[in-house]
């Protein structure tokens, strides 16, 4: 079976990682990962809960050198982790505490070639994507070695055209988002280690965070976030080192947060296109205009459901519920999702799904669930909830509604009313529900 | 409740109250000492950015984690507004 490196390029001096304001090489690196891999089971899959990007980053390789999967859910709450874990035989969770103990117990120099040559075949499947389906379980969306390749070559390749460097330039990374989510995944953890750059080992939150840990990295430096985070910084009155180049992804961008970002930081803004089910597949430079480019490789087909997307790195083709116009050239245009899928703070989910989940709950008679706002990068969209629930108070409801719902989609405001105004065929006129929102 | 409020923590409620729209909480209901997050008033990493955009602008400094993924400062309103009174420039 055809296979490809663990580590590329696998320069041992490169550096991977900054920890605390040091480069790690990819030398350095490899005892790390030899060190914990001598501590996994012999087989399973490892739920990685590292929030230490550089702990999870050898943990993740570790996992991979001796042929283990790595399972993403997709929140940190106990009771989705352990679904997550138990949908995989053999599953087995790393945390921060386990690398740091590996780590420390690698004192003794290793084997003289600690691995930086290890192969992986294509076909193997090297992580799940988790994201909660409608049925309530996670769904599960497994990612082969080949594919990560393909892609995460298209989207360094993207990265280097807007810096305008070659492969022999390092950029040095720092990611607002967690690595347990695919985008983080992609752009923090295998851009380190097969694109050529690296990564600092934080999740800056504020602000202050995110231009202290970039002032701890040489240029060209490279801001990998979100339209959340973007808007904090813009709107704030801190300083910033110059960053070449920001990257935003998990929710649509506007041009003049684009513009206000690179006037802000001083490089460029690339946004990327992408979903769970397909990893990044198109970007921008939002700023620019609203046109994507596709990866190359990557095909788009119109239909009337959404977007068919292929690519030879694909498993199958997969449907999209983004509506998309064609504009020749691997050019295309985003008119709109299908109206189900929501997005808040870079979380999608059904607005289907969540609604019969809200039903769900003890107490809940009807219920129904929308976004007031309009989409706004001024605001963030929160959801609203008009519940009718004899007896029982918001807070109640919203409690007994935490048990089953990621807490970005936790209805506010959530209101008790009387009955829903449903029309005479039972539908619910969406000024009619703002009205009583407001009411 | 309100009485063991001091008159900067009640201050700081009702900026958090109207920052975060927070239906059906009275800025005086809320325990200085129970947490923020999670288990106390439900709120979440949105509701932490928002609320340092609003204390900067109404305090005038930016507010920094120590370790991101433990925002010890928003432990409780008592302690956010001890970490305000020891850092605000406004």
């Amino acid at each position: 079976m055809q296979s490809l490196p663990l580590l590329s390029p696998a320069d041992p001096a490169r550096p991977v990682a900054y920890l605390q304001g040091r480069a790690v090489s990819l030398a350095q690196f490899c005892t790390h990962v030899q060190a914990i891999a001598q501590r996994l089971p012999p087989a399973g899959s490892m739920l990685n809960l590292c929030e230490d990007r550089y702990r999870f980053l050898a943990a993740y390789a570790a996992a991979l050198s001796v042929g283990h999967a790595v399972l993403l859910p997709p929140s940190r709450a106990e009771e989705v982790v352990a679904e997550v874990g138990n949908a995989h035989a053999g599953s087995y969770r790393w945390q921060d505490d386990d690398v740091a103990s590996a780590l420390a117990g690698s004192q003794a120099p290793l084997r003289s070639q600690p691995g930086i040559d290890a192969q992986i075949p294509v076909e193997r499947t090297v992580m799940i994507g988790c994201t909660s389906g409608s049925t309530g379980q996670p769904r599960p969306y497994p990612k082969l070695w080949g594919s990560m390749h393909a892609s995460t070559a298209r989207n360094a390749a993207a990265i280097r055209r807007v810096l305008g460097v070659t492969d022999e330039t390092v950029p040095a990374i720092v990611a607002t988002v967690p690595p347990q989510h695919m985008y983080g995944m992609e752009l923090s953890v295998l851009l380190p280690l097969i694109g050529g750059m690296a990564v600092h080992a934080g999740r800056p939150l504020f602000p202050a965070d995110i231009a202290q840990a970039l002032s701890e990295l040489p240029a060209p430096r490279v801001l990998i976030s979100t339209p959340l985070h973007l808007r904090t910084l813009v709107v704030s009155s801190q300083p910033f080192p110059p960053t070449a180049l920001i990257v935003s992804a998990t929710a649509p961008l506007d041009r003049e947060l684009a513009a206000a970002v690179e006037a802000r930081l001083g490089g460029r803004l690339l946004e990327m296109f992408g979903s769970t089910e397909t990893c990044v597949i198109a970007s921008r430079l939002t700023a620019s205009g609203d046109a994507w480019r596709a990866h190359e490789g990557v095909e788009l087909h119109p239909r009337a459901d959404g977007t068919l997307v292929t690519a030879p790195w694909f498993a199958e083709p997969v449907l999209l519920q983004d509506i998309v116009e064609l504009q020749g050239d691997g050019q295309f245009i985003v008119r709109g999702r299908s109206a189900d899928m929501i997005e808040v703070a870079g979380k999608r989910a059904s607005l289907a799904d969540l609604t019969q989940r809200l039903l769900a709950v003890e107490g809940v008679r009807d219920a129904v669930l929308f976004q007031p706002q309009p989409e706004s990068v001024a605001t963030i969209r929160r959801l609203a909830a008009l519940v009718v629930a004899p007896g029982c108070t918001a807070r109640e409801i919203r409690e007994r509604l935490s048990a089953s719902v990621d807490p970005a989609f936790l209805p506010r405001p959530l209101r008790i009313v009387d009955a829903l105004p449903r029309n005479e065929v039972g539908k619910l006129p969406r000024e009619q529900l703002l009205a009583m929102l407001q009411s | 409740m309100s009485a063991s409020q001091s008159p900067a923590e009640h201050e700081l409620a009702e900026l958090i109250v109207s920052a975060l729209n927070l239906e059906g909480v009275a800025a005086a209901d809320i325990d200085p000492e129970a947490p923020l997050f999670k288990t106390g008033l439900g709120l979440d990493s949105i509701d932490a950015l928002e609320l340092a955009l609003e204390i900067s602008k109404r305090y005038g400094f930016q507010l920094r984690s120590d370790d991101e993924n433990n925002i010890r400062i928003f432990s409780s309103l008592r302690s956010l507004a001890a970490h305000i009174a020891q850092h605000r420039v406004t």
